[in-house]
């Protein structure tokens, strides 16, 4: 790859790219990502588009809060287990709705801490309705922020909502 | 603290990169390509059995760890290695070596590195970062993908170093000990060199090496069986140039990395043979780079039938016969070293 053709102005995702510069040598520069500077757009309604639906089915009981963080994650169940440390067999079988309930609390808290959740957090989803259809990362655009912070008691969790002040 | 000697730079993948600054700092004057191209990191797998993965993947370079294993076995590079099963234990040997002025590489999950952006992160336990000072609760942090040093919350790390699931880093942790006052390339080129010849076309299984790319360009017809809905396609399709471009390589997956290795190794050897190479091998790098370009297109476009991909996989399997004929080529540059 020549170095002209490699420049890719996009500074919230830089990386390192090896070309041939124009005296005919190799060497690195610092260029964007072309995949994220022209398609993120994509990705974002992929992602947010997948969670709705997945949402959607969570409220009508059609799936487990434990199969719905397993997909956007992307594990499957033998990653999840391994993850957890649960059983496959038991991974497999709480993703069962007649079978969640039985989800013991210990379990819970080891796929919150697998899903970078907090436990209650299987148990009730928080909905911005303003920022539904806003990228997560993007806390600009978002008018109303939601903060969880952690407490030294392993099933508290502060949920804080604010007004974005920008 | 900070170390202040230690040299933040980027680097197009994270375990040569982190490798290249440990080892400068400890003061071997080496580059990212050499450290690549000494370590044979080049390579292909196609991985559709894998019990861990959610979708078939591909990967371009060897498994994570293998490029420190090579150069500690053929060259005098020392290493010191950690694995820990006590969390504390962990955390306390890095603040012990921090304070000693030692920056240590540690194996991470990547989707706990907070300072990246959030659409880069996913869940890898194969990153490495090196850790070069702590202030308060924090690490600061030298991670080859991020323009500047970071900071990420010991809680974080923890979680980082302590992930279950395929490849888990058990708290992984290495620094260097030493380092030679020289590096032997006479005969280590032509060994790294013959070493990626055999990983790419020698005896291997039919998912490695020149058949696993034709085994990619065969199986990809049956993605669309794999997913859930077109959407779901249309990010698998796109996560062919993720890899190929965005995840670490240098771009074309690898390739240009590789190109500049055996660039180097020819003006340090005088080799004009290998300079051939080198040029052909950017333009291997080429022929990924467009079909990254092309996968981007049509998944964005939602252009998955099979006539796409079938010509996307056409694309591959041309690159299967480049490649092919350039490790042939290779080997006999190799054995007239």
């Amino acid at each position: 790859m020549k170095e002209k053709d490699a420049y890719i102005d996009y500074e919230p995702q830089q990386l390192i790219m090896y070309v041939e510069k124009e005296d005919g040598s190799y060497g690195p520069i610092q260029t964007g990502s072309y995949i994220s500077k022209n398609y993120l757009d994509d990705f974002w309604e992929k992602m947010i588009k997948l969670r709705n639906s997945l949402l959607e089915k969570l409220k009508k009981n059609e799936i487990t809060p434990i199969y719905f963080y397993k997909l956007i994650h992307d594990f499957n169940d033998v990653e999840l287990s391994r993850r957890t440390g649960i059983p496959v067999y038991k991974v497999k079988r709480h993703q069962k709705l007649k079978s969640f309930k039985s989800v013991k609390l210990s379990e819970m808290q080891k796929y919150a801490y697998a899903f970078d959740i907090p436990v209650s957090n299987l148990l009730q989803a928080i909905v911005v309705e303003d920022n539904e259809n806003k990228a997560e990362s993007n806390m600009m655009e978002q008018p109303i922020i939601v903060k969880q912070t952690r407490t030294e008691n392993p099933f508290l969790v502060i949920t804080k909502i604010e007004l974005n002040k920008k | 603290m900070i170390i202040e000697s230690f040299n933040h730079n980027m680097a197009a993948h994270c375990e040569s990169g982190s490798l290249t600054a440990l080892l400068k700092h400890k003061g071997l004057e080496i580059t990212e390509p050499m450290i690549f191209g000494l370590g044979s990191g080049l390579y292909f797998g196609y991985l559709s059995r894998t019990p861990n993965l959610s979708f078939p993947m591909f990967i371009l370079r060897t498994k994570p760890g293998k490029l420190r294993k090579k150069l500690a076995k053929r060259t005098d590079i020392k290493f010191a290695t950690q694995r820990f099963k006590d969390q504390d234990k962990a955390e306390q040997e890095i603040d012990r070596l921090i304070a000693k002025g030692i920056p240590v590489a540690c194996q991470v999950d990547f989707y706990y590195m907070d300072y990246i952006p959030q659409w880069e992160r996913v869940h890898a336990n194969i990153h490495f970062i090196t850790i070069v000072g702590k202030e308060g609760d924090e690490y600061i942090v030298s991670d080859s993908y991020f323009p500047k040093l970071a900071r990420i919350h010991k809680d974080n790390l923890r979680k980082a170093r302590f992930a279950g699931g395929y490849l888990a880093p058990k708290g992984f942790m290495y620094y260097i000990e030493s380092v030679p006052e020289s590096i032997d390339y006479k005969n280590l080129v032509p060994l790294a060199l013959k070493n990626t010849v055999t990983n790419m076309i020698g005896v291997q299984p039919p998912f490695i090496g020149v058949r696993g790319i034709r085994t990619f360009a065969k199986k990809l017809q049956g993605w669309p069986k794999l997913t859930r809905d077109i959407d779901h396609l249309s990010h698998e399709v796109m996560k062919i140039n993720v890899f190929l471009e965005d995840q670490g390589t240098g771009g074309g997956g690898f390739r240009y990395l590789y190109a500049t290795f055996l660039r180097q190794a020819s003006e340090i050897l005088d080799n004009k043979e290998l300079e051939e190479m080198s040029k052909k091998m950017m333009e291997v790098g080429d022929g990924w780079r467009n079909i990254s370009y092309f996968a981007a297109k049509i998944g964005k476009n939602r252009e998955l039938g099979s006539e796409k991909l079938q010509e996307l996989g056409d694309l591959i399997n041309n690159m299967a016969d480049v490649e092919e004929g350039f490790y042939k080529e290779l080997k006999v540059v190799s054995n007239n070293i």
